[in-house]
């Protein structure tokens, strides 16, 4: 049949209306694009260590996704962007959301972009799924209720199971008590929990000094030589970014580590770094939600442990954990919504919908998603050995601890539920 | 007792190496009158490199007790930045000192960049060495002894600077061509040739002061930016381009920081710039810097 300018101005006309009745063609055209996935990670600065195990967490599962089909029938793509200020990534975020389409953003390391980026969040209405970040201050303020967000669990998750482990190990075997904690509010919130706690089992203890570095501080002799003057028996540090190691090694240099106990909830962020030559033994180290070595992981976990070794000659910590959760997370949401509608594809109020009372095994452990949109997840804490085939410290013995044992349920104030919850050690 | 001498050897530590960065950006002002704000740049890239050189010459079978030697050659190797960045700032030495200023700080943050590219995002450390000279203690104090010879170092480049510049030819040389660059080219002083040096020895010192500092602490890429702030109070302290005004003004930072962290810790970074603004307020020029009215 001859192509006349008449047949081809009627097949365009034909395609105009095919395309304008987007209503009734969308979702078999929506199923047939790969769904795009974005992520906020940093990958710079102090915090790119754990901004990078994330990254890798999620190409990981990924990959596994696309090699079965996807996510519910649909190639995964991911489109990666920097998280640094708060500023810049609500821009990076608006970009992700306006210009890259994105279906689902995840991603968040950072408590002050976390809370910044909250109220875009709700405004863009984005599913945005947050690695890390929640601490109590300023969530209730700045996003009450949320309805597109998702959060992970509080932050102080991991300072509760400290101060609880602390008592259950140590209980009479300390009274004056130091803390060295990032000066944020991460840092200071932990603090305060753990001494709360200490306060709630009418543990005798008197705080002898409390140190504050500003994040990244990497000369702590001033305040190493603070902590030895106080002469604590104990000493609770939330330090968790490369400053971390750094004061374990100028404590050691100072003898502040022999004879004092050492309480490091957040310490698994730095893992690798924590070298036996300057880290004890019998020191309360804190994995969160990934503990690389756990003998108890499920072979999903072992399965990505020994690749994440042989691929990057490294171990994960937590982020990557927390990583693979939001996009394990979001893959099931996604079938259940999908298997909901009869495999049409399903709406971003359908897929949050089930995003709702969603359980699943990460690779911590398992986890799930409350009704006010904020995880639950597995912790890993326990007390230091060398006795292993690393140059940094691993776990002797430890324990494992579901944070509905650890969080404040939904709309409970933390301060005023740490007075009265019936806690499970 | 042991307390005052554990805050005051860590303050002392602290300020030792504020002072060999503070020494070369205050030679380079004095000479050169450029406020160099990529100092901070030279001491991050001796940090980073210091991993690098002490790590190839582990594989080369050097004994750990070489370290703080082998750090300072590293430091010293770096010189060769010195000249192309010197030839890059002729273009601004006689324009207004925003340019200059500009221009610095480009340079910090290219060098930021640069770090990235080469040793990666993620801090990095040397894993061992920094306890290999022992410590000493005495009661409750005690004192890497690795922390004591930083602090030796830094005494004996301040009496070296300090000799180079007041009983050598040269540094009678340096000093002529800082008080009177005019005349000093009017007597045959390749006043070129003079900057290239002096830029140099300031490049040096700071990448000697972040190479010594990498086995106590980490490389990491804000700590170009956060010594610069640091450093910068020391000049404004000890007065701009004075030597003996480094010194000075690295110890008082060095001790109301760890005094304060001791005393107050809320206190660190205020009490600081409590005295900055006393300094800027009741002695602009700073403590031995000569008014310019």
């Amino acid at each position: 049949m001859p192509v006349t300018r008449r047949r081809l101005l009627a097949s365009a006309a034909a395609v105009g209306v095919v395309s304008a009745s987007g209503g009734v063609f969308s979702p078999a055209i929506a199923q047939n694009k790969p769904l795009r996935v974005g992520i906020l990670a940093p990958r710079s600065g102090i915090a790119a260590a754990p901004g990078l195990n994330g990254i890798r967490a999620t190409q990981w599962a990924v990959e596994r996704y696309n090699a079965q089909g996807g996510i519910g029938g649909r190639k995964v793509e991911l489109v990666i962007e920097d998280e640094s200020s708060p500023k810049d990534t609500i821009e990076r975020f608006s970009k992700l959301v306006q210009q890259e389409k994105v279906d689902c953003v995840q991603g968040i390391i950072s408590t002050g972009v976390g809370l910044a980026l909250g109220p875009v969040v709700e405004e863009s209405r984005a599913l945005t799924i947050y690695w890390d970040g929640t601490t109590q201050d300023g969530v209730d303020e700045k996003i009450p209720n949320p309805r597109y967000l998702f959060r992970s669990t509080d932050n102080e998750c991991e300072a509760v199971m400290s101060s609880l482990l602390t008592i259950k190990n140590w209980k009479g075997k300390f009274v004056t008590v130091a803390g060295i904690n990032p000066d944020y509010s991460y840092g200071r919130n932990n603090m305060a929990a753990f001494v709360a706690i200490l306060k709630r089992f009418n543990i005798d203890h008197r705080v002898v000094t409390e140190q504050w570095p500003k994040v990244g501080t990497m000369d702590l002799t001033s305040h190493v030589a603070a902590l030895k003057a106080a002469k604590p028996d104990l000493i609770f540090s939330s330090l968790l970014f490369a400053d971390l190691p750094v004061f374990m090694k100028q404590a050691h240099a100072a003898g502040l580590t022999e004879g004092t106990k050492l309480v490091f909830p957040a310490a698994g962020w730095q893992h690798t770094l924590m070298k036996k030559e300057f880290t004890p033994e019998g020191m309360l180290f804190g994995h969160n939600t990934l503990y690389f070595a756990n003998p108890q992981a499920s072979p999903l976990a072992k399965e990505f442990v020994a690749w994440y070794e042989q691929t990057h000659k490294d171990y994960p910590e937590w982020e990557a954990d927390r990583a693979y959760f939001a996009i394990a997370s979001y893959k099931a949401a996604v079938e259940k919504a999908l298997a909901a509608k009869g495999g049409s594809w399903p709406s971003q109020d359908d897929i949050i919908d089930a995003m709702v009372g969603l359980s699943i095994e990460s690779l911590g452990g398992k986890g799930a998603w409350r009704k006010d949109h904020i995880a639950d997840q597995t912790f890993v804490q326990g007390l230091t050995t060398h006795n292993n085939k690393y140059d940094f410290v691993t776990l002797g013995t430890f324990e494992s601890l579901y944070s509905t044992d650890l969080q404040k349920p939904p709309g409970a104030n933390f301060w005023e539920w740490i007075k009265t919850a019936q806690f499970n050690v | 007792m042991s307390a005052f001498a554990n805050i005051l050897a860590g303050g002392v530590f602290h300020a030792a190496v504020l002072f060999l960065v503070a020494a070369g950006l205050q030679l380079v002002f004095g000479v050169q009158k450029i406020v160099n704000l990529a100092c901070g740049s030279f001491y991050a890239l001796g940090a980073y490199f210091g991993i690098t050189f002490i790590g190839y010459a582990h594989q080369f079978g050097m004994s750990e007790w070489l370290l703080l030697p082998a750090l300072i050659i590293s430091g010293l190797l770096l010189g060769f930045i010195g000249p192309p960045i010197e030839r890059m700032l002729r273009t601004v030495y006689d324009r207004d000192e925003s340019f200059q200023l500009l221009l610095t700080f480009a340079l910090l943050l290219m060098f930021q960049d640069v770090f990235k590219f080469v040793w990666g995002a993620n801090p990095r450390s040397l894993d061992s060495g920094y306890l290999i000279y022992g410590t000493i203690r005495a009661g409750d104090f005690s004192m890497p002894v690795y922390n004591l010879l930083v602090i030796a170092a830094a005494i004996a480049v301040a009496a070296g600077l300090g000799g180079f510049l007041k009983r050598t030819n040269y540094g009678r040389i340096l000093r002529a061509t800082a008080e009177n660059r005019a005349m000093a080219e009017a007597l045959g002083v390749d006043v070129y040739r003079i900057y290239s040096v002096v830029f140099t020895l300031g490049a040096v010192l700071g990448t000697t002061a972040g190479a010594l500092v990498v086995p106590t602490a980490a490389a990491s890429l804000d700590m170009a930016i956060e010594f610069v702030i640091e450093a910068f109070a020391v000049v404004v302290i000890g007065g701009l381009g004075s030597m003996r005004g480094a010194l000075a003004g690295a110890l008082i930072v060095g001790l109301i920081r760890g005094f304060s962290i001791l005393l107050y810790p809320e206190l660190e970074m205020l009490a600081i710039y409590l005295i900055v603004v006393a300094v800027l307020i009741f002695r602009p020029a700073g403590l031995f810097g000569r008014s310019l009215a």
